[in-house]
């Protein structure tokens, strides 16, 4: 049974002359992982931040869970259940790990410091939970943005980049982790450049171009549909075509 | 009618006000631009420069005009050198650039406000001028100052040289694309560091040379500053943070506002509704009332 | 860092600042040296610390929405000024006691600063500093053109017993003043410090300052929380402001609404430290004893202006993080160098 936790209608943002999202219909199934990919410029950042009230879309509309969230405020829809990462993992400065954890809105009925503890201890980074957020590996950064994101106990986590700019080792375990929270039942939705990262982990991918929703599909399929090739070779970054 | 004459009066000598004012603003928007920096001490090159009219002009035989050129290179050079540490302060790991920018500024401005203050104390000087000291008929309205016209006229004569340099010279078209993008600018070999000297050695050029005029027209007190510096950002904001060809336009209507206010309201009102205008404006189309500026 | 033996200065500095039960001892001893300290002064010296505990606990204030929350206040200035005048036409106009002044110049300045507060804090950057300089600058020429300021006359505090409303209080003196700066000095950092270093609240203002998109990703209602931030900061000027104002008894709109009350709560918390409880008390402290010093030993209240000016500069360019940061380790003398290496390179203009 598959029921959709998060639908875009119609979802159109412009920037004077430019249409960076047009009319991106799109909906992500509760308990599954998908991929957002497309060239750069795609729009891809664009629908993430349309998505979660950064940018007020000039049409459509954005459905979460049954409720309609369309121009809400960015916080409203954080507290809602869609958590979001940012491309650059920066921590909160002058904090320590946990103070950056703690930072997070969480529901008055949560026990923030018990929370903050299991995930911490569930990412494996409750060994530097007191140390300053600021002196952390740039994996750890990416681990952290994560576990802020947890905090709100969302049911979907949009992830722009998760493993990008992170060495090897860590990058599985940040998929591992993402794997088992999508076990417990978090719904993900994830830009990601790097198709070997992409094809361990996703469920389906839905390919943006220019602004547009071209193809959705499994990833065998996207990787090989002719729509997808032209709107990579179209573009001057050669080097990203999937497979 | 007298009235009318008065009225008349008044807006052609709001619209030779506004000539000067405008090749403060231009400058100060070009920084903008270019540096993404509010310059609190806008003002205080407008003070220096009425200042340096002051005290030159006795030196060579008490023509103020002839200090115009010496304060425009002075002023430039000047400028040329305190670029390169507010674009040090405004960039590289340090934390809260903008913050550390606007706080450089300020520090500059206080700096130059209370040396002169130190130095010269707090009396207000004349800029003397013998070849501006008559009148001037214009065509049945009335009888202006010389001094009054000239400023317009090298206002106006300014505000197109330096219109010229940065439209139609290889040192102004780096400018722009600076203003437009600095790391594209970059990529495109453009010395950053060289053309945004010369920027702001331009606009402290530019405004203190504007300050000498206003020196001519008024007088010179260490305190003035804070009044141009208000009027710099009342400009821009009018126009559009970073919009130069709405600084004309808000040059001119400042120029006028001053003008007829002064005469209609009385005095005291002025810098109320001025500063009052430039926090209204500010919340309601923080983009300028004019063009597009470019909002943070 | 070594072994316990070689510890430098530095390093149990360090330690001693991250301790949490060693805050509350520093805040406790330094609450009673400060309250035995005036029967150790002259009345002279008495005074000094007086206007050092205000400047104190007015850099903390500006330091809360400055520092803490990143937004550069301009016109912070405005509340001290507006808290004075409410003080003074309630006392003089309603002839309440002081007291009551200073309460309802606190409510004033709240809802002054929450009506002011909703559309300002939505600029940011240069438009924020922009727009509230603009506003304590027509605050200024308003308080000029009142009547009930007392326009450009100024206006007088009535004095004597029983104006203060504080019972035992005869004729308020030194003492008093002295007491009732340092309550509210100790106030300001007791409360800075539970607000921004113990709670939730705290880390929420900082995530704001240093990424607000993230912020309002993770839940956080930046607005409110900028907009307590602001408020409270601004109450807390205005209360300092009244204290001030039934101190020195006379006020005028050029001197409580002086841009340059602004400057100096900015430039203490920024030598201090932004955005930490020890820096204004460190660069209020400072700047203020380089202010009276000045004027006593050279003669001349106005070279203080250029010095402040240089400081800010020099503060700025070479120790961005304050006093505190060099305590810190974080302003080397490498750090200073490799300042100066980039600086230089950006003078290759040729």
């Amino acid at each position: 049974m598959s029921e959709t936790l998060l639908q875009t209608d119609g979802l159109t943002k412009r920037f004077g002359a430019l249409t960076a999202n047009d009319e991106i219909t799109l909906g992500v199934d509760r308990g599954e992982i998908r991929g957002l990919i497309g060239p750069n410029g795609s729009g891809k950042t664009t629908f993430f931040n349309s998505l979660t009230g950064f940018y007020t879309p000039d049409e459509g509309t954005v459905t979460f869970d049954g409720t309609d969230i369309t121009g809400w405020e960015s916080h409203r829809i954080a507290r809602e259940g869609v958590g979001r990462t940012f491309q650059i993992a920066a921590p909160f400065g002058n904090m320590t790990v946990r103070q950056n954890m703690l930072a997070v809105q969480t529901p008055k009925s949560v026990d923030e410091h018990e929370r903050a503890q299991e995930i911490l201890e569930f990412l494996d980074i409750d060994h530097i939970a007191d140390d300053d957020a600021s002196g952390m590996s740039g994996g750890q950064k990416k681990l952290l943005g994560l576990g802020r994101v947890l905090m709100l106990d969302p049911e979907c986590i949009l992830l722009d980049e998760p493993t990008a700019g992170v060495n090897p080792a860590l990058a599985d375990r940040i998929l591992e982790h993402l794997r088992e929270l999508n076990d417990r039942g978090t719904t993900f939705m994830i830009i990601e450049h790097d198709m070997d990262v992409l094809k361990q982990i996703v469920d389906t991918v839905s390919v943006l171009d220019q602004g547009r929703h071209i193809v959705q599909g499994t990833f065998e399929e996207v990787s090989t549909d002719d729509r997808v090739r032209e709107a990579y070779l179209g573009s001057a970054d050669d080097d990203e075509v999937p497979v | 009618m007298v009235s009318t004459e008065l009225l008349s009066q008044s807006i052609i000598n709001g619209l030779l006000l506004g000539g000067i004012y405008v090749t403060v603003g231009v400058g100060f928007a070009l920084v903008f631009g270019v540096l993404e920096i509010i310059d609190f001490a806008v003002g205080e090159y407008v003070m220096l420069g009425a200042f340096t009219g002051a005290i030159v002009a006795p030196m060579v035989g008490g023509e103020g005009l002839l200090v115009v050129p010496l304060a425009f290179v002075a002023f430039f050079l000047v400028g040329v050198v305190i670029q390169p540490f507010i674009h040090h302060v405004t960039t590289g790991d340090r934390p809260m650039p903008l913050l550390m920018g606007l706080v450089f500024t300020f520090g500059l401005a206080t700096f130059m406000r209370g040396s002169i203050l130190t130095i010269f104390g707090p009396n207000t000087r004349n800029v003397p001028t013998n070849a501006l000291s008559g009148g001037i008929e214009i065509g049945g309205l009335g009888t202006f100052p010389e001094v009054r016209v000239v400023t317009a006229v090298v206002g106006v004569l300014s505000l197109v040289a330096f219109m010229y340099y940065l439209y139609r010279t290889t040192g102004g078209t780096a400018i722009r694309a600076i203003a437009e993008d600095r790391d594209i600018a970059r990529l495109m070999g453009v010395n950053i560091n060289r053309y945004q000297s010369i920027a702001y050695g331009v606009y402290a050029g530019l405004t203190a040379t504007g300050g000498v005029f206003i020196g001519l027209i008024y007088s010179a007190g260490p305190g003035m500053g804070l009044q141009y510096t208000a009027f710099a950002f009342f400009m821009i904001v009018l126009a559009g943070l970073g919009y130069l060809p709405g600084i004309i336009i808000s040059g001119i209507v400042l120029g006028l506002a001053q003008s007829l206010t002064a005469v209609y309201l009385g005095g005291e009102l002025v810098f109320f509704v001025l500063f009052g205008m430039i926090y209204v404006l500010l919340l309601v189309r923080p983009e300028g009332l004019l063009g597009k500026g470019e909002v943070a | 860092m070594g072994t316990e033996n070689d510890l430098t200065v530095r390093d149990r500095f360090q330690a001693l600042l991250g301790r949490d039960d060693a805050h509350l001892w520093l805040f406790g001893i330094g609450a009673v040296v400060l309250a035995v300290l005036p029967f150790a002064l002259s009345t002279f010296w008495t005074r000094i610390a007086l206007g050092a505990l205000m400047w104190i606990g007015l850099a903390q204030s500006w330091n809360m929405i400055g520092g803490y929350a990143g937004y550069l206040d301009f016109g912070h200035g405005a509340y001290f000024g507006v808290g004075a005048f409410v003080t003074g036409i309630v006392m003089v106009e309603l002839e309440l006691p002081f007291v009551a002044g200073l309460l309802i110049a606190g409510v004033f300045c709240a809802v002054l600063a929450y009506v002011v507060g909703v559309p300002t804090l939505r600029l940011s950057g240069a438009y924020f500093a922009i727009a509230t300089w603009a506003f304590a600058e027509a605050i200024k020429e308003l308080a000029l053109i009142l009547e009930i300021t007392g326009g450009t006359y100024g206006m007088t505090f009535p004095t004597g017993p029983g104006t203060s409303g504080i019972p035992l209080v005869g004729w308020p003196d030194e003492m008093f003043f002295y007491y009732l700066m340092m309550v509210l000095t100790l106030g300001t950092i007791a409360l800075a410090y539970f607000l921004f270093e113990h709670s939730e609240f705290g880390f929420r203002v900082k995530a704001i300052r240093d990424h607000e998109d993230a912020a309002q990703s993770l839940g956080i209602d930046a607005t409110k929380i900028k907009r307590r931030v602001y408020v409270i900061s601004c109450v807390i000027a205005a209360l300092f402001g009244g204290a001030n104002a039934y101190y020195i008894t006379f006020i005028h709109p050029n001197d409580v609404l002086a841009p340059i009350i602004t400057d100096q709560m900015i430039i203490m918390a920024l030598l201090g430290g932004l955005g930490t409880i020890g820096g204004p008390i460190i660069g209020g402290v400072l700047i203020f004893l380089l202010n009276r010093l000045s004027s006593l030993f050279l003669g001349n209240t106005t070279i203080y202006l250029p010095l402040i000016g240089l400081l800010i500069m020099v503060t700025v360019l070479f120790a961005p993080s304050g006093v505190i940061g060099i305590l810190r380790g974080e302003v080397g003398r490498e750090d200073v160098k490799q300042n100066l290496r980039e600086l230089a390179e950006k003078f290759d203009i040729l």
